[in-house]
């Protein structure tokens, strides 16, 4: 009996122990994110590349960084004693006039040692924004901390400008940088088409029916990929860009369809009398989740692309109607108040495929557009609250999250 | 006491009678509604009667627009004036191509909206189909929520954009 005590005491403590250490181990990673503290030393403090140099920094998930700003010279090591504290220093100088150069130094903080230096020049300060992503990435690559590129890339949304009137506009992850790619008439549902973000599809209104484009954004060049009565969105494209997941309507209703490109033959994935919309590849492309009402409300679901069974991924919430998946995982909006007028509480959840593993990622607002980034360790979303619209970043990894307020009407879509 | 307040009921009528639509001695109007209240504005070409109080129309060429419930796709029985006006009209136009636009309100999000105005247009085609109407020259298209009619945050206005609208091809 004795034993059989001793037995029981060892395996509770063991349990306590491992539990305590799990939540040592949490600590112990907020211990392990790099100090780092920002310096100018431009000879003019431009406050906007400041910030969004700190943001880069807070959404890496890879660096503690100081939000107050430092001034200093950027050609000395001198290390004001006050920051000696810190792991790095990075000291910067941004020179504007005749185009724009930025000088960067990564110094250790504690005895001024030079660890890495570049510059970069770019003919107008309008892509300003992008050249403070492309430092931090410079810098965290140089750290050797996980990629971080997604902040180099372009995000592309449409926004409403009037009734059956949009525009197509591409940003930096920010939003500091906007720019209209597409404008006149009504134009939807961008999607990039390439790793290298040089050309996206789109959906046209511009005849009686719904064409997709795909656009070079540098040459304006475009040729029509397929029309279709009722709707048509490209909603996924493969890995190696050759397959794209097609929302269309020759039946009265929307269905999903795969598209070859190479061969420009369709195979129908889904055959519902309802609403099937949404697709998106996971399982290494064997399966998509999507967005039906086959039970009675919007909910998400997962098929094989040449298999017919059909299963809910989420069993919770009345209407989850949009969703965005990487690999095996999931993100989608849940609505979570029924209200039928006026605005809704939206929450976005984190799943995986096979419909375990959920975890909320938001709690208040409305919260929707759920987006990867590229390499899937970051959700982009569009939340809207009493005091105005954001765009917001979650890091999936450090569970860092970042608001940058947008004053956009109505966004109809978004892809990064 | 009966005699009080019979010449106090005598006072009160006499006096909210007088209050009515008279300039007092500044010459202001007296009748508050005549400020308060924004009258209307009519506009006969946007306007469809069938006894359904709902008598918007933002359809053309002679068509009426058939409006839903919220997140719905079925046509109501309210709105069945409007369908046999839209299948005699449909009739009427020959072999020339009429297009069904659905519409959604501004409350549903990325192609899921997009998709639900189409079963609304579906549901307008189906419909004219059941009366026997030829609906080979009908093309269905939906645009979501991106051409309200309406933009008012009340429940009045929300109910003019879940709509389908029919109009000729030009």
């Amino acid at each position: 009996m004795r034993r059989l005590l001793l037995l029981f005491l060892t395996l509770w403590f063991t349990t306590n122990l491992l539990a305590v250490d799990a939540t040592l181990k949490i600590e112990k990673d907020v211990e392990q994110r790099a100090r780092i503290a920002l310096v100018d030393g431009s000879a003019q403090h431009h406050a906007k590349f400041f910030d969004i140099l700190l943001s880069d920094l807070k959404i890496s998930g890879h660096f503690l960084a100081d939000s107050q700003l430092y001034r200093g010279g950027f050609s000395d090591s001198f290390i004001d004693p006050k920051l000696k504290s810190r792991d790095y220093l990075l000291k910067y100088n941004l020179m504007t006039g005749e185009g724009t150069k930025i000088y960067i130094r990564l110094l250790r903080a504690s005895d001024g040692t030079e660890l890495y230096k570049k510059s970069y020049s770019i003919p107008s300060s309008a892509k300003l924004p992008f050249v403070a992503h492309k430092a931090i990435s410079d810098i965290n690559n140089y750290l050797k901390y996980p990629d971080i590129s997604w902040i180099n890339r372009y995000v592309v949304f449409t926004r409403y400008t009037a009734a059956k009137t949009s525009e197509i506009i591409l940003a930096d992850y920010t939003f500091t940088y906007q720019k209209p790619i597409i404008r006149g008439g009504l134009n939807l549902f961008p999607k990039w088409a390439d790793a290298n973000q040089r050309t996206l599809y789109y959906t046209s209104y511009k005849g009686t029916l719904p064409a997709l484009y795909k656009i070079d954004i540098y040459t304006g060049n475009k040729s029509k990929i397929i029309s279709s009565e009722g709707m048509l969105v490209c909603s996924d494209v493969s890995r190696d860009y050759r397959k794209i997941l097609l929302t269309m309507a020759p039946h009265g209703h929307a269905d999903i369809y795969e598209m070859d490109l190479s061969t420009g033959s369709k195979k129908r994935v889904t055959n519902f009398n309802g609403i099937d919309v949404s697709g998106k590849y996971v399982d290494d492309e064997r399966s998509i989740v999507f967005v039906s009402n086959r039970l009675g409300y919007a909910n998400i679901f997962k098929k094989g692309v040449d298999t017919p069974g059909v299963a809910p991924v989420v069993y919770h919430g009345r209407n989850n109607n949009a969703c965005d998946a990487h690999d095996n995982r999931v993100v989608y909006s849940s609505r979570e108040s029924s209200s039928s007028f006026g605005r809704n509480t939206f929450n976005l959840y984190l799943t995986s495929s096979h419909g375990g593993d959920t975890r909320p990622l938001t709690t208040t607002g409305s919260n929707q557009f759920p987006r990867f980034s590229s390499d899937g360790s970051v959700v982009l979303y569009i939340k809207q609250s009493g005091s105005g619209s954001a765009i917001g970043y979650i890091n999936l990894a450090s569970s860092q999250s970042l608001l940058f307020p947008v004053s956009i009407n109505k966004i109809q879509s978004i892809d990064w | 006491m009966m005699k009080k307040i019979y010449i106090s009921t005598i006072a009160l009528l006499m006096f909210s009678g007088c209050a009515q639509n008279t300039p007092d001695a500044s010459g202001n109007i007296a009748d508050a509604n005549r400020l308060t209240s924004d009258t209307v504005t009519v506009d006969e070409n946007n306007m469809f009667e069938d006894g359904s109080g709902m008598n918007y129309n933002s359809s053309s060429d002679g068509f009426a627009s058939v409006y839903f419930d919220f997140d719905g796709y079925s046509i109501a029985p309210s709105m069945e004036k409007r369908m046999q006006h839209n299948g005699t009209k449909l009739q009427s136009v020959g072999s020339r191509q009429v297009k069904l636009e659905g519409n959604c309100d501004e409350f549903g999000t990325d192609e899921y909206n997009y998709a639900l105005g189409l079963k609304r247009a579906k549901a307008v085609k189906d419909a004219l189909a059941y009366q026997g109407v030829d609906t080979s020259n009908v093309v269905m298209v939906s645009f979501g929520e991106s051409s309200p009619v309406c933009s008012d945050a009340t429940d009045q206005c929300y109910a003019q954009n879940r709509r389908v609208d029919l109009r000729l091809v030009r």
